[in-house]
C-alpha cells in the first residue's frame, strides 16, 4: 500500500506544480484540467491512507425548518430591513438557527422566480429592499408582508433600521452567549448604550440610547420613506414592487452625458 | 477628454505604443506605484500607454513575482464588510469619536447600487456620473446632501487617458469638508502598523484625495475642501475590531502630483524613440499574445529602464529589467547603497578594473579609484590571497 | 554598508560566488540550537499556520493549525509550541555558576543558555507578534487558555527583544548572520531570501532559488500560489492530514537550509570576544528566568518614556561595544577602519622599549614604537590608540609622516623599570593600532544592564495586565 501511496504523492506533487505553472502562465483551461486530476489523486490518497472516503465536515443537526423560514423568522424578530449577516447572527443567537451565509446567495433570485411563476402563491416572500431609485438594494433583505414604507430605504434608513434592530435584540432574553455578544457589538456602536466597561450591556440602557438617537433621525426618514413608497406604488408593477426595478433606463435618462 | 486625436499628438503616440493590446485600467495601487521609481522612462512610457505590463512580462518569459493569497483577499473583504455593516455602524462610531461627527449625520449612499447590472464600462460611467451628482450636491451644501458615500467612482486622467478608480472606500463630508476613508486589513498593534503597509495605504489614499479634488475642481468648487487628512481604518491588535487613525498624506500628494505632471510630458520621452516603436502584444482571438517574444523584447529594450532592487516589489517588469541589468553588468543590481558607494561607476567590470588597477580612472574618478584600490589591497591582505 | 563590502559584492557578482566579509565568526553557536521556522496565515497579523522546530536536525517537530480560522485551534497550537519550547528553555536553568560582583550580591548565572534560530527578520517579527498575542492571556477567567500559553508568550517576547540587542546570540536570524559573514552578488533585499543566499555562498546563484515551487519561501509568509492551489483546498477538505502534509512540503526545504546555514557558520572559528558576549547573554537569560520564576509580570505592551530612553541608551552602548569588539576580533572588519583612516596596520621598524617619562618615583615607562604602514593615517597627534594584539595596552599617536607612524605606549606597561618581555612589539612584528577604543572587555563582574529585570527597577510603573488584555480576541 505504501508504494501506491508514494506513487500517489509523487503524482500529487507533479500535478500541483503543473497547476501552479499553468496558473502562472494564466492558462486557465490547462489549470482546470490538471486541477481535476489533482483532486482525483488527492481523493485516492485520502481513501488509501484513511481506508475510507474522506470525512465530510461534521454534519450539523438537520434543520427542522427551511433556510427560507429561518430567514423569515429572523427578519420578523428584527422587525426591519437588515443585512444577511445580521439575520444569520440573530437566527443563531435566538432561534437556534443553522443558516450558512452561502445558502443565502441564491435566495432572492429563487424567491423572485417563484413569485413570477405563481404570483402570491406563498404567504410571504423574502425580497430585496428598494433604493431611492427603486432598484434592488445591495445586500438588504426584507419581507413582502411588510408595508412598502418599511421595504424602501432612504439615506437615513440604514441607520434607522440598525437602531430598530438593536432595540429588538435588546428586548430579547440574553440567555445564549452569542446573544450577549451580538448585543454588545451593536451597543458599542450606539452612543451612550454602554457604560464603557467590557461587561454585558444593560438591555434597558441600550434600548433607551437607541431610541434617543432614533428620535433624531425618525422624522426625516419617515418622510423620505413615505415619498419613496408613494413613488414605488405609482411606478412599479407587482414584481418590481417586491424585487426592485431594473433601473438602467431610468438612470440613463437622469444622467445621460 | 476633448477633441479628436491627431497624428503625432502624444495621446496618439501612446496609443500606438500600446497597439492592439487592450488598455489596462489604472487602479489606485498602480497609480500610487508610478511614484515608486520616477526616474524610469520605460515604466513611465508603458504606464502612460496603459499597457498591461503584467501580460507583457509573462509573454517575455519573466512573469512578475507577485500574487495575492486567497486568504488575504478573503480577510480583506470580510474586514471591509464588517466596517460597513449595518449602515456603516462601526464607521460612524469611529468618525463620531475621531472627528466629532454629529449624531444627526448618518445619511448613507451606496453608490455601488447604481450601474450594478450594466456592463463594466457603461456601469463605470453611470456610477461616476452618480458620484459627481452626489458630491456636487454635498459641495453645494444642499439639505439632503448626505454624509457617507460608499464606493464612489472617481476618475483621474493619466497621460490623456481617463482612469476610473474604484476605491473600497468611503468618502465622507462634514460641514462641506470631505475626507477619504480607506479601509485596510493589516493590523495596528499597540499603535504600530507595519511601516511598508502603512506607507502603501497612504500612497493609495493620496490618489483618491487627488481624484476627489479634481472632481470638485471640475464642478467649480474649491478642491482644498478635500482634506489631506485621510481616515485609515484597520483592525486593532489581534481582534477584528476596527480602529481609525488620521493620516496626513500631503507628502504623498506632492510626489504623486509631480509624477503625474511628468506623465503629461511623455512627449519628451517619446521624442527620441523610433517612429514605429510599439509594445503591442498582438493578442489573437483568444486574447493570447502572438507577437514574437524576441521582437517584443527588442522593442522594450529600446526604452531606458532604471532598474533598482526596489522594483522587485513594485513593478511587473522587474525580472526582465533585472535580467537586462545582469547582462549589462550594471552595479545597479546590488542596490542603491552600493551604487552610491561607487559614486557614479556604473558597471561592475569598470569598478573591479579600477580596484585591481587594470583600468585607469577617467576624469573625475580619481578619488573613487583610489578608494577602490585601497579597499582591494586591504581585502587581499586580510584574506591572504595573491 | 561600506566600500569594502560593496567591493566584495562586486567581486561576488563577477566570480559568481559569495565572498567573505569576515575571517572569524561573530556570533555564538549553541551546541543545541532550537531551530524555529514559523508560518503565518496570509492576510493576518499573527495567526499561526504551522511551525517546524526542534534541536535535532534529524527529528524536526511539525506543529500545524489544521483550521487556521479557529481560535481554539490556534491556542491549542500555541500550547503545543509551549510543550516543545518551554522544556527546552527550562533545561538550561538548572546548571549555574555563582558570579561575584563588586558592590553587589553575588548572583547565579546559567552555564549555558538557549538559542533560537529563525530564518529571517520576518521570523523575528513574527516571534514578537506571537509573544505579544499570547503573553497577556490567562489560564482562568472568561477566555481561558492552557497555563503554558502566557508563559510561552513571555519567552517569545524575550527572544524577539534579544534579537534586536546588538551582539546578542540568544536569537539568530539565519539570513542576517550569513549576511554578516558573506557578501553575495545580489542586493541586500534579495539576500532576505534564505535559499538564494545559501546558494550564493555554497555554489553560486541559482535561478530556482527564487522559484517557490522548488524553494518555498522561508516564511513567515507563504507562497500565494501554494495558498490558492494547495492549502485552501486542503483546509476546505477538513482533513487535518492533508493540511499537515501540504505544510510539510513548504517547511521541510527551509528546515534543511537552516541547518546548512548553521553548518556554514560553524565552519568559521569564533572571534575572541564571542564567548564574552555569550556570557552576557547567559546572565540576561538567568535574570529573565528568575523573573519568571518569581512570578513577575509579563513585559509591558509599550515601554514608558523613561524605560524607552534607558533601553535606547543600553542598545547604543551595546552597539558601540559590539562594533569595537568585531573590529578587534577580525582583521577584515578592522580593514573598514583602516580604509577610512581610523586605523592603520604595518610592520614595526624601530622600538625604544625603555623610553620613560618623569623622574624618580614618578618615572613611568613609555616605550616608543615606529610602524611602517601603507594605510592612509588621518589621525592627529595625541589620539588615544588601542591595539588588537595587546588589548590591555593603550597608546598615543606621536606623529605620522610619510608612511611612518610613531606610537607611544601609555597604558598597561606595569610598574617595572624595564618592559617585560613581549609587552613591546619586536621589530619585524605586524601590528595594528586604531582610534577605535572602548569597553571591549565589558565589565565581567556585572550582569549586563539589559538583564536587569523590570521587577528590579526597570520601567518605573509596573505593567499590570487587565481583563481587557486577557479577553482580547485572537481572531
Amino acid at each position: 500500500m505504501s508504494d501506491r501511496l508514494d506513487e500517489l504523492e509523487r503524482r500529487i506533487d507533479e500535478l500541483r506544480a503543473g497547476v501552479r505553472r499553468a496558473m502562472r502562465a494564466r492558462d486557465g483551461g490547462a489549470a482546470r484540467g490538471l486541477r481535476a486530476e489533482l483532486r482525483a489523486a488527492e481523493r485516492a490518497w485520502d481513501a488509501l491512507v484513511g481506508g475510507e472516503q474522506p470525512e465530510e465536515p461534521p454534519a450539523r443537526t438537520a434543520p427542522l425548518v427551511t433556510v427560507r423560514e429561518q430567514v423569515h423568522q429572523g427578519l420578523r424578530l428584527l422587525g426591519a430591513t437588515a443585512q444577511p449577516r445580521l439575520v444569520v447572527a440573530v437566527s443563531e443567537a435566538f432561534l437556534g438557527g443553522t443558516i450558512r451565509s452561502a445558502q443565502l446567495t441564491s435566495l432572492r433570485r429563487d424567491e423572485e422566480r417563484s413569485f413570477r411563476s405563481a404570483p402570491y402563491g406563498r404567504p410571504y416572500y423574502l425580497c430585496a429592499a428598494l433604493t431611492d431609485r427603486l432598484s434592488p438594494a445591495r445586500g438588504l433583505l426584507t419581507l413582502s408582508a411588510w408595508p412598502l414604507e418599511r421595504r424602501v430605504v432612504g439615506p437615513l434608513s440604514p441607520r434607522v433600521d440598525f437602531l430598530t434592530c438593536a432595540i429588538a435584540v435588546a428586548g430579547r432574553e440574553q440567555g445564549d452567549p452569542r446573544a450577549a455578544r451580538l448585543l454588545l457589538r451593536m451597543a458599542r456602536n450606539i452612543p451612550g448604550a454602554t457604560d464603557g466597561s467590557l461587561g454585558p450591556p444593560d438591555p434597558d440602557r441600550v434600548i433607551a440610547a437607541a431610541r434617543a438617537e432614533l428620535a433624531v433621525h425618525a422624522p426625516r426618514d419617515t418622510r423620505d420613506r413615505a415619498e419613496l413608497a408613494r413613488r414605488a406604488a405609482r411606478q412599479l408593477d407587482d414584481v418590481a414592487r417586491l424585487f426592485g426595478a431594473a433601473t438602467l433606463s431610468t438612470i440613463k435618462k437622469e444622467y445621460a452625458t | 477628454m476633448s477633441g479628436l486625436k491627431r497624428e503625432g499628438d502624444p495621446a496618439h503616440r501612446l496609443d500606438a505604443l500600446r497597439g492592439t493590446t487592450p488598455p489596462r485600467p489604472h487602479d489606485a495601487r498602480a497609480i500610487a506605484a508610478l511614484a515608486a521609481n520616477p526616474g524610469c522612462a520605460r515604466r513611465a512610457l508603458m504606464d502612460g500607454a496603459g499597457l498591461d505590463k503584467d501580460a507583457a512580462a509573462r509573454h517575455l518569459g519573466f512573469p512578475a513575482p507577485f500574487g495575492q493569497s486567497p486568504f488575504a483577499i478573503t480577510r480583506g473583504n470580510a474586514f471591509e464588510a464588517l466596517v460597513k455593516a449595518d449602515g456603516c455602524a462601526e464607521l460612524l462610531r469611529m468618525l463620531r469619536e475621531l472627528l466629532r461627527l454629529p449624531v444627526a449625520e448618518v445619511a448613507y449612499h451606496d453608490v455601488e447600487n447604481v450601474g450594478e447590472n450594466a456592463d463594466a464600462r457603461s456601469g463605470a460611467h453611470l456610477r461616476h456620473a452618480h458620484t459627481r451628482s452626489l458630491i456636487d450636491r454635498a459641495a453645494r451644501g444642499e439639505d439632503d446632501a448626505g454624509t457617507l458615500y460608499d464606493h464612489p467612482l472617481l476618475a483621474l486622467t493619466i497621460a490623456g487617458h481617463t482612469a476610473f478608480l474604484e476605491p473600497d472606500v468611503v468618502a465622507f463630508q462634514l460641514g462641506g469638508r470631505f475626507h477619504i476613508v480607506e479601509i485596510k486589513s493589516f493590523a495596528v498593534i499597540d499603535g504600530q502598523a507595519e511601516p511598508s503597509a502603512a506607507a502603501a495605504a497612504a500612497r493609495q489614499a493620496a490618489v483618491y484625495v487627488l481624484a476627489l479634488r479634481t472632481l470638485l475642481e471640475e464642478l467649480g468648487h474649491d478642491p482644498l475642501r478635500v482634506s489631506h487628512d485621510v481616515v485609515l481604518v484597520c483592525p486593532e491588535n489581534f481582534a477584528n475590531r476596527p480602529v481609525a487613525t488620521l493620516v496626513d498624506v500631503r507628502r504623498q500628494l506632492a510626489v504623486l502630483r509631480r509624477q503625474l505632471a511628468r506623465m503629461t510630458t511623455l512627449d519628451r520621452l517619446m521624442a527620441g524613440l523610433p517612429e514605429d516603436l510599439t509594445f503591442d502584444l498582438r493578442p489573437g482571438e483568444d486574447g493570447r499574445p502572438t507577437r514574437p517574444v524576441a521582437e517584443l523584447a527588442d522593442a522594450v529594450r529600446r526604452t531606458t529602464a532604471r532598474y533598482a532592487p526596489d522594483c522587485l516589489s513594485t513593478c511587473d517588469l522587474c525580472f526582465f529589467c533585472r535580467d537586462e541589468a545582469r547582462q549589462e553588468g550594471a552595479s545597479d543590481l546590488l542596490g542603491r547603497q552600493v551604487r552610491d558607494e561607487l559614486g557614479g561607476v556604473a558597471s561592475v567590470a569598470e569598478a573591479l578594473g579600477l580596484a585591481d588597477g587594470s583600468r585607469d580612472p577617467a576624469e573625475g574618478q580619481e578619488e573613487i579609484a583610489r578608494l577602490l584600490r585601497n579597499a582591494e589591497r586591504l581585502r587581499r591582505e586580510c584574506l591572504g590571497s595573491v | 554598508m561600506s566600500l569594502l563590502t560593496s567591493l566584495a559584492r562586486l567581486r561576488a557578482l563577477d566570480e559568481g560566488i559569495a565572498q567573505p566579509v569576515a575571517t572569524v565568526r561573530h556570533c555564538h553557536l549553541s551546541a543545541r540550537p532550537m531551530v524555529f521556522v514559523p508560518l503565518r496565515l496570509s492576510g493576518e497579523a499573527a495567526a499561526p499556520l504551522a511551525a517546524m522546530l526542534g534541536d535535532d536536525r534529524d527529528r524536526p517537530r511539525l506543529l500545524v493549525v489544521p483550521q487556521p480560522r479557529n481560535r481554539d485551534l490556534r491556542f491549542a497550537w500555541a500550547a503545543e509550541l509551549a510543550g516543545v519550547l518551554l522544556p527546552y528553555v527550562e533545561s538550561f536553568t538548572a546548571d549555574t555558576e555563582t558570579v561575584e560582583r563588586r558592590g553587589g550580591d553575588p548572583y547565579e548565572r546559567a552555564l549555558d543558555a538557549p538559542q533560537l534560530v529563525v530564518p529571517n527578520t520576518g521570523g523575528v517579527a513574527f516571534t514578537r507578534l506571537l509573544g505579544r498575542s499570547t503573553r497577556f492571556r490567562r489560564a482562568d477567567g472568561p477566555y481561558p487558555v492552557p497555563e503554558s500559553v502566557p508563559l510561552l508568550g513571555r519567552w517569545l517576547t524575550y527572544f524577539a527583544e534579544r534579537a534586536a540587542y546588538p551582539g546578542s546570540s540568544l536569537t539568530l536570524a539565519a539570513t542576517e548572520e550569513l549576511g554578516r559573514h558573506w557578501a553575495s552578488g545580489q542586493s541586500g533585499l534579495e539576500d532576505g531570501n534564505l535559499a538564494s543566499l545559501v546558494a550564493w555562498i555554497t555554489e553560486g546563484p541559482r535561478e530556482e532559488a527564487e522559484d517557490p515551487l522548488v524553494w518555498p519561501p522561508a516564511g513567515p509568509a507563504t507562497d500565494p500560489g501554494f495558498d490558492a492551489e494547495v492549502l485552501a483546498p486542503a483546509i476546505d477538505s477538513g482533513s487535518a492530514e492533508r493540511v499537515t502534509e501540504a505544510l510539510r512540503t513548504q517547511l521541510a526545504p527551509t528546515w534543511r537550509l537552516m541547518w546548512q546555514a548553521l553548518d556554514l557558520l560553524a565552519g568559521l572559528e569564533p572571534g575572541a570576544s564571542v564567548a564574552q558576549r555569550w556570557e552576557q547573554d547567559r546572565a540576561s537569560f538567568s535574570a529573565m528566568a528568575e523573573s519568571v520564576a518569581e512570578g513577575g509580570p509579563p513585559q509591558p505592551r509599550r515601554d514608558g518614556a523613561v524605560a524607552a530612553a534607558a533601553r535606547l541608551a543600553r542598545m547604543e552602548r551595546a552597539q558601540a561595544a559590539y562594533e569595537v569588539q568585531r573590529a578587534y576580533d577580525d582583521p577584515l572588519v578592522m580593514a573598514e577602519y583602516r580604509l577610512t583612516g581610523e586605523a592603520f596596520a604595518g610592520e614595526v621598524v624601530e622600538t625604544v622599549p625603555d623610553n620613560a617619562e618623569g623622574e624618580g618615583r614618578s618615572r613611568k615607562l613609555r616605550p616608543l614604537v615606529v610602524i611602517k604602514t601603507d594605510d592612509p593615517v588621518l589621525l592627529p597627534p595625541g589620539t588615544a590608540l588601542g591595539t588588537p594584539e595587546r588589548r590591555a595596552q593603550g597608546g598615543e599617536l606621536v606623529e605620522a609622516h610619510e608612511g611612518l607612524v610613531t606610537v607611544k605606549i601609555t597604558k598597561g606597561m606595569g610598574r617595572g623599570k624595564t618592559a617585560a618581555p613581549g609587552t613591546v612589539p619586536d621589530v619585524g612584528e605586524r601590528v595594528c593600532y586604531t582610534s577605535l577604543t572602548g569597553d571591549f572587555q565589558g565589565s565581567p563582574g556585572l550582569p549586563d544592564a539589559e538583564a536587569t529585570p523590570w521587577t528590579h527597577g526597570g520601567p518605573p510603573q509596573q505593567y499590570v495586565p487587565d481583563d481587557e488584555d486577557a479577553q482580547e480576541e485572537w481572531s
